[in-house]
This record gives structure tokens, C-alpha cells and sequence, in this order.
């Protein structure tokens, strides 16, 4: 099992060159279904909250028609669309000794695989990012005009969309091949918190692979505060093979 | 849901998930709720989504109907959320402050599913007061949150005690006992009217 989880892991950015335009057939969407799930929980949570006064005025009923199609956008979102559409997934893995460690993959471009276009990667990613914010926004409705029965409901949407967009994100930021990329996209991980306000976020810890046997080992601890640019840097340096982000 | 699309099953894949697995995986949990043992299955495969169904039928179950369609049970239903929830977390950051070593969402899904027991009692409780009020009914609605108070302290202690170390087991387990405490408060002096 490690093993396969070593051998999909090996991350190469998601640009399409010319030879993979031949070799499957154009089509705007080529997971339609995904796309359209993708985008209809999302959707229809938003104009049910909006519109929930006029439809009925059962309180309860509202809440958690709501909350029902936030999970199911989150599950959709976690588990089905982020993999079919730009193949990257995220997941928590308790080990042996209780140990949680957050796992974050992208898959390997393969020419077996038709992978996803480019209309599909832009909807996926803009629809991300544009859900939480209008659920920040909705946030600070109900706060400025007192509607405060619907706080639990804005937090929890907020919460659920943003834990997707969090864990996209960073799927898409951790894991390259050659050291020199690994440095460069971790220089970008340190300038975004300053720059977007994203939370630095807990301790990086880097696993590596012994290429020989497939062995997963672990870096040098400095980790559990948070690790400063420099020390991730110079464990980096240390490390062969292909580096896997774990967030420990 | 059309998106259950099946994965080739291996774990290295980055394939969709099954919607079925999921599924079976809450089942289970519910099932090592009401037969506490000593298994690492909560533990292991934490997942909040128990916890979430079980919130939302709490409060539902919780609403008082009212004739006044202005106050329709809004307070009361957000009310229940926000003491589950926010009470959880706070087990949770205090059982990580006293050193205990379980990770923050293996907590919140521990404390989840062991809300399953009061679930019950209050459906029981429901049922109970369709039939004529009086200090019987009352009785009996007491024995029965008092049983299923038990039942959940003793299935959320079977998981979270060992993870703590042993002279500080007693403060990890009385804010649990506090936190069931309150929402079998709410069940027992609920009144449909």
C-alpha cells in the first residue's frame, strides 16, 4: 500500500502541452457531471440562504436544508470533484501510534490519462475561491444587521467551504519534484501568508523517500513550533529523492 | 448521488472516493457507540459526519412549536448548535492543554458520536410525553436520561481516558461530564409546549 502511495505522488505542474491536445479529444468539459455537481451544491446553498424568507418560514427547515447542501458540496468537493477535475486530493491519516498527519497529493500527468481541460480547471478553482468569500460577506450581513440566528449558519458555511479551499491550496503549493522547485514554491508559501492574510499555518514536516526501497523517512524534527524558512531550508537540502509535505 | 463513482480502491490513487464507504464507516462508529469496547475505530478513522447528523436531529427534535410563527423555534434550534459545537471544541483545547495526545478532530469526533445515547433518550422523551403529564411521565423521562447520561459518559471515557496521562484524567473527564450534563438538561426539561 505504501508503495502505490509513493509511486502516484510525483507532482508535475498542471500545464498542458500540445502533445496532450492530440492525444485525446477536444472537448470544452470532459467531466460533465463532475463539473455540474461541482458547481450546483455550492450554488444552490447560496440562493437558498438568500432566498430561504421566500420559499418558507420555518426556520429550522431552512437551517438545515442549507447545512444539507453544504455537505454535501464539501463531501462532493473533497472526495469526487477535486480528483476527477485537477487531480489533487487531500486526506488525514491517524498512524499507529496516533500520530495525525495531513496528506496532500496531486497525481502524476500521465498521456494514459486524459486529464481534465482547462475550462474545467478555471471553473473549479475560481468557484472556490469565490464561495467562502461570499460567505464572508454574508458574515458580516447577518452581524451588522442582527439577524444573529443565522450566525451558526454563515460559520458553519464559512467553515466547510474554507477547509476545501485550504486544503486545495495547499495541495496545489506543496509537493515538487526537483529541490530548486520545492525552494522556490516554499519562498511562495512564506510570502503568501504576509501578503493574502492566510494563517501561517501549523509545522511543516517533510517526509522523504529513500528511493532504494520506497521507505518512507522522517526529516530532522524541527517541528511542533513553527518552523522557520531557514530550517525547513536546510533539512531540504539534506533530502534525496522526492519530498512529500505533511503537515504534522 | 450520481458521484459515487467507484475507485480502482487502491489507497495511493487519486481516485474519487466512494460515497458507500463513507456511509459504512458512520454506521460502524454508531455501532461501537451503543457497544463501547476498548477498539481504536473511532479513533482511528475519525469522521465528523456522525456528529453533524446527530446535531441537526437534536435540534430539530429540540424545537418547541409555538403558535407565533415569528418566534418559530429560531433561538432554540441555533441555540443547540452552538452549545454542541462550541462546547466540544472547548473539551477539546482543554484536554489538549492538560498534554493529552489525541489530535484536535479525533476529539470533537469522539465527543460527537458519544451524543448518540441522549439521542435516543430523547426521542424516548418525545414519545413519552405524547401520553398524559404527571409526575409518572416525569419519572419515567428522568430514568431514561439518567440511563443514557451514563451510557454516553462511559463510551466517551472507554475512548478519550487514554489518551491522557493518568494524574490528569479526572480534569480531562469533568468537562465531558459537564458538557453531556447540559444537553441532558435540555432534554429532560423539554416541554413540547
Amino acid at each position: 500500500m505504501k508503495q502505490a502511495l509513493v509511486d502516484d505522488t510525483e507532482d508535475v505542474s498542471l500545464d498542458f502541452g500540445s502533445e496532450e491536445e492530440l492525444a485525446f479529444p477536444k472537448a470544452k468539459i470532459r467531466h460533465p457531471l463532475a463539473t455540474f455537481f461541482h458547481l450546483f451544491f455550492r450554488v444552490s446553498a447560496t440562493v437558498t440562504y438568500v432566498c430561504c424568507d421566500w420559499f418558507s418560514r420555518s426556520f429550522g427547515g431552512c437551517f438545515v436544508t442549507v447545512l444539507l447542501l453544504l455537505s454535501c458540496d464539501f463531501w462532493s468537493v473533497k472526495n469526487v470533484t477535486g480528483s476527477l477535475l485537477v487531480g489533487l486530493r487531500w486526506r488525514n491519516q491517524i498512524d499507529e501510534d496516533g500520530k495525525s498527519h495531513w496528506i496532500f497529493e496531486a497525481r502524476k500527468v500521465s498521456p494514459h490519462r486524459p486529464t481534465a481541460t482547462e475550462a474545467e480547471v478555471r471553473i473549479f478553482w475560481l468557484s472556490l475561491i469565490i464561495c467562502p468569500v461570499i460567505w464572508i460577506v454574508f458574515f458580516f450581513g447577518t452581524l451588522f444587521s442582527l439577524k444573529l440566528k443565522w450566525l451558526a449558519l454563515v460559520t458553519a458555511g464559512i467553515s466547510l467551504q474554507a477547509a476545501n479551499l485550504y486544503g486545495y491550496v495547499l495541495c496545489k503549493m506543496g509537493g515538487e519534484r526537483d529541490i530548486s522547485k520545492v525552494t522556490a514554491g516554499f519562498l511562495s508559501h512564506t510570502v503568501l501568508p504576509t501578503v493574502s492574510g492566510l494563517p501561517p499555518g501549523p509545522a511543516l514536516r517533510a517526509l522523504a523517500v529513500n528511493k532504494a526501497n520506497g521507505k518512507w523517512l522522517p526529516c530532522p524534527d524541527h517541528t511542533h513550533n513553527n518552523t522557520t524558512p531557514n530550517h525547513f531550508l536546510t533539512s531540504l537540502v539534506f533530502l534525496e529523492g522526492r519530498v512529500r509535505f505533511q503537515i504534522g | 448521488m450520481a458521484k459515487a463513482v467507484e475507485s480502482s480502491g487502491e489507497l495511493g490513487t487519486t481516485s474519487p472516493r466512494p460515497l458507500m464507504r463513507d456511509l459504512k464507516a458512520v454506521g460502524k462508529k454508531f455501532m461501537h457507540v451503543l457497544y463501547p469496547r476498548k477498539s481504536n475505530t473511532l479513533l482511528r478513522d475519525w469522521d465528523l459526519w456522525g456528529p453533524l447528523i446527530l446535531c441537526v436531529t437534536l435540534a430539530l427534535m429540540l424545537q418547541r412549536s409555538s403558535v407565533d410563527s415569528e418566534q418559530d423555534g429560531g433561538p432554540q434550534f441555533a441555540e443547540v448548535f452552538v452549545i454542541i459545537w462550541f462546547g466540544a471544541v472547548t473539551i477539546t483545547v482543554n484536554s489538549k492543554l492538560l498534554g493529552g495526545n489525541i489530535s484536535f478532530f479525533q476529539s470533537l469526533c469522539v465527543l460527537g458520536y458519544c451524543i448518540l445515547p441522549l439521542t435516543v433518550a430523547m426521542l424516548v422523551c418525545r414519545l413519552v410525553l405524547l401520553a398524559e403529564q404527571g409526575p409518572i411521565n416525569f419519572m419515567v423521562r428522568l430514568f431514561v436520561v439518567i440511563v443514557m447520561f451514563a451510557w454516553s459518559i462511559v463510551a466517551s471515557t472507554a475512548f478519550l481516558a487514554d489518551s491522557q496521562p493518568p494524574n490528569r484524567k479526572a480534569l480531562a473527564i469533568y468537562p465531558v461530564f459537564l458538557f453531556y450534563f447540559v444537553i441532558s438538561w435540555m432534554i429532560l426539561t423539554f416541554t413540547p409546549q
